[in-house]
């Protein structure tokens, strides 16, 4: 069916084809913890698809599943309080309203909460769009001593209500056989008209008739529009200009003006909350129980003055430790794998057909290794993913932000922004896409900015070749002397962009503290996926690009003997004496550096090539494909055997036992030739410093949807790496400290 | 009258007055316009009339509220713009 010929279709007929062709489209409507994603995943399971809505980084869940023989297509709206346009999830869920129409919307309302909730309910139900109410967590309303008369609640609004506890799977049934009864018969349950006072509603109907008269009746919900309008509503004004349609709204509000000598949208958000307080008062029983909640007892505690810091700091290095022991092992086994077997295997089909040299080489050393690169992130994003939704779900998140806001506040920024920083210890990557769980927009930016000076693990194998050269002796400080680096340059650059970059007051702080909930495995496994589907596939495209353009700049022009000459080295060459004034001017070190891009342990790896002559194929016995596969599984078991026991021991793998291999004592010989001790300090501060890696870059690409931030990350790192680096140097010099 | 944010952890007050909260934002990332804040709140159900009860003010950072049946974490700046009366 072509949609011209759709279109001609008018009223019944096109109502009944739609019933017979067409899915039917629910719009998921509630506050924030409501349980709407609960009630979602119970009903879509893993056929959920979560995205982002356009343009912005609010996620976006839909599912499409069938019921009762028809199609259901279900979109999760962003959590709100109200339809009006304060935040981006506001405008986001009502955008949506408006312009995509869904057949029926499904308001999922808190009944623990039930005024606040049906303010919200109110306002959906101005949109005149059939809906269907689902009282959820039902439960813990009745445990509370919480009686609602749903029959009372459905005379009253005019649509379906139905009592659920998603967490049980409780009522789910009887919802989407309401919802597709409300589709098949949508006239018999659109939402009455709350009645909002003689005042409002005559100046809302005078605007009513003159909407009805132009083209905006078919585009908007009329009532609603002239609410809007009324409310002097800024976007909807700017939408659709409403002096050029004719209508003359002040002429309207006018008497509604001077009867209440107060500004109309205060007018109209007394009268919403009119109807929902009434509402409440007539559907609602309640019986005080004196019974302090389990939330309440543990908030105490967990929000201590005095406990509040030390627990979150505890909770924090748990998550830590787990997300990286956990992974490790896995991330290990990764990288072993793909320069191991699945290189060999690489390497014998491509004999097999004879491949030339070079093509050999662009497959295992470009993509292959650019494939490793990307999987050993694999575990790390995924446990990280895990533990995050955890705290999340269970309701601690919120919590955390609570507790550390005093502390962020220095450099700007929420508590919550303390937990992507401590992240990026670990890994900067996973770091920004936990930075999601910020609202703010403003505190996401800056918090992204501030994440790469955090000094991930996989800077580590270079200032652990460089650290073994020159400071052996003072190996554990001169360590720690970067790390504290890294957090105090964050401090002073955090305290430099409040002030120039994101200036203006810190941004209001209000949140939920949502109750402690225990998260369903189910809905865990489920939100851990979506989110590490998406750096899997978005990240590994680019990565692999990256790998294999080094690749070519390191094996171009054909045939190139000396690395120097290859185009990578050329470019080094170039780029050298921008170096020199910083302790490393040679094009070895600026190849290096630049490979380093791709993920910052690579600058060992160059050096490597460039530095030592590659040893002569050590001729090991070519294993047979079925002992690469036994090695394949057998080391996968003792990943997990080691994972696991990773969780329970608290002592952990020290990751500083690096191979010492004969390759990496070569290298050190000769960077000891070729640095000073104060050089190597500058240079291992450079290499903390200097732009984040292209995994990285990705990431603040995918969580910004512009380049804009990875820019400025860009452009100060670099000025910083360099400044730090000189003043290293020169101070060092000056001071005749190892020069 | 006092503010909100003076109430010890533990009491319960009523919502007298709720002053404009006027923020500059200067970034285009952020599309609020001043006064909104003020709708903001309203919005999570902290209302003139309103009965709330202070969980947790620890005299510093951000305050913990208890409005109807909800929890709601709030700045200490935006508390101080609010005014209750004590309730016995």
């Amino acid at each position: 069916m072509s949609t011209m010929t759709e279109e001609r279709l008018q009223g019944s007929s096109r109502a009944a084809l739609r019933a017979e062709k067409k899915a039917i489209t629910v719009g998921v409507a509630g506050n924030p913890n409501s349980g709407k994603s609960t009630i979602i995943n119970a009903i879509a399971g893993t056929r959920l698809h979560v995205g982002n809505w356009p343009g912005v980084t609010v996620e976006k869940k839909s599912a499409i599943f069938e019921y009762g023989g028809r199609k259901i297509r279900i979109v999760d709206l962003p959590g709100t309080y109200s339809l009006s346009p304060y935040t981006q999830e506001e405008i986001i869920a009502r955008d949506y309203l408006i312009h995509e129409k869904p057949d029926v919307i499904l308001n999922v309302v808190d009944a623990t909460n039930l005024e606040r909730n049906l303010y919200l309910t109110v306002q959906v139900m101005e949109l005149g769009i059939p809906t269907v109410v689902a009282l959820n967590i039902y439960d813990e309303a009745e445990k509370r001593g919480h009686t609602i008369n749903r029959r009372v609640m459905e005379d009253m609004l005019g649509v379906k209500v139905i009592p659920t506890v998603a967490t049980k799977k409780i009522g789910l049934d009887d919802l989407l056989k309401s919802l597709l009864e409300v589709a098949e018969n949508p006239s018999a349950h659109c939402p009455k008209h709350l009645n909002y006072g003689d005042d409002i509603e005559s100046a809302a109907k005078m605007l009513e008739t003159q909407i009805g008269l132009t083209p905006l009746a078919e585009k908007y919900p009329p009532r609603w529009l002239a609410f809007k309008l009324m409310e002097g509503d800024s976007q909807v004004s700017g939408e659709i200009k409403p002096d050029d349609s004719g209508l003359s709204v002040s002429k309207a509000v006018g008497h509604l003006k001077t009867a209440h000598d107060s500004d109309i949208e205060s007018i109209m958000a007394d009268a919403r909350y009119a109807q929902a307080f009434g509402l409440t008062r007539e559907v609602l029983q309640k019986t005080e129980s004196g019974n302090i909640e389990l939330t309440e007892r543990i908030d105490r505690i967990v929000l201590n003055r005095v406990l509040g810091i030390p627990i979150f700091l505890a909770a924090m290095w748990f998550v830590f430790k787990l997300t990286f022991d956990v992974s490790k092992p896995f991330a290990d086994w990764m990288s072993a794998m793909t320069a191991g077997p699945f290189k060999g295997w690489a390497e014998a089909i491509l004999g097999l057909i004879r491949a030339p040299g070079w093509t050999v080489s662009l497959v295992t050393d470009g993509v292959m290794a650019g494939v490793g690169s990307v999987l050993v992130f694999v575990p790390v994003i995924f446990a990280m993913m895990f533990f995050i939704t955890f705290l999340e779900g269970s309701g601690y998140m919120a919590r955390a932000a609570f507790v550390m806001d005093r502390a962020m506040h220095t450099i700007g920024l929420h508590g919550k922004s303390f937990i992507p920083m401590l992240l990026g210890f670990g890994c900067n990557v996973p770091a920004i896409y936990a930075t999601r769980t910020l609202e703010n927009p403003k505190d996401k930016a800056l918090t992204a900015l501030l994440v790469p000076l955090m000094s991930c693990g996989a800077r580590l194998p270079v200032y652990v070749v460089f650290i073994g050269a020159f400071f052996s002796a003072h190996a554990g400080t001169v360590l720690w002397s970067l790390y504290v680096m890294g957090i105090v340059l964050a401090i002073i650059v955090g305290i430099c962009f409040k002030k120039t970059l994101f200036k203006g007051e810190a941004p209001m702080f209000i949140m939920e503290l949502p109750p402690y909930r225990r998260p369903s495995f189910k809905s865990l496994m489920i939100h851990t996926w979506e989110k590490g589907k998406h750096f899997l596939i978005k990240a590994g495209t680019y990565i692999l690009a990256v790998s294999i353009l080094i690749w070519f700049l390191l094996n171009l022009p054909w045939g190139v003997e000396n690395k120097k000459d290859s185009y990578l080295g050329k470019v080094g060459q170039i780029i050298a004496p921008v170096l020199e004034p910083i302790g490393f001017g040679n094009w070895e070190a600026a190849s290096s550096l630049i490979s380093g891009v791709i993920a910052k342990e690579i600058v060992v790896g160059t050096m490597g090539e460039i530095y030592v002559a590659k040893p002569e194929d050590e001729k090991k016995n070519p294993s047979t494909f079925s002992e690469d596969l036994k090695e394949v599984g057998t080391s996968f078991v003792h990943a997990a055997e080691d994972s696991a026991a990773n969780v329970f021991s608290t002592v952990g793998i020290s990751s500083l036992s690096s191979k010492e291999d004969e390759k990496r004592a070569g290298l050190k010989a000769v960077i000891q030739k070729t640095y000073t001790p104060l050089s190597a300090y500058a240079f291992v501060a450079f290499v903390l410093l200097y732009m984040p890696c292209v995994v990285v870059a990705i990431a603040m690409r995918q969580e910004f949807g512009t380049w804009k931030w990875f820019g400025i990350a860009f452009v100060y790192q670099m000025t910083l790496a360099w400044g730090v680096a000189f003043l290293i140097y020169h101070g060092g010099k000056l001071l005749g400290i190892g020069g | 009258m006092l503010p909100l944010g003076l109430l010890v952890s533990g009491e319960q007050a009523e919502i007298m007055e709720i002053k404009g909260c006027k923020g500059a934002h200067s970034l285009d990332l952020e599309k609020e316009r001043p006064g909104d804040e003020q709708g903001r709140i309203e919005d999570m159900g902290i209302r003139v009339g309103k009965s709330v009860q202070m969980l947790n003010n620890g005299g510093r950072g951000p305050l913990l509220l208890k409005v109807d049946e909800s929890r709601i974490a709030m700045g200490r700046g935006m508390a101080m713009k609010i005014m209750v009366r004590r309730k016995g």
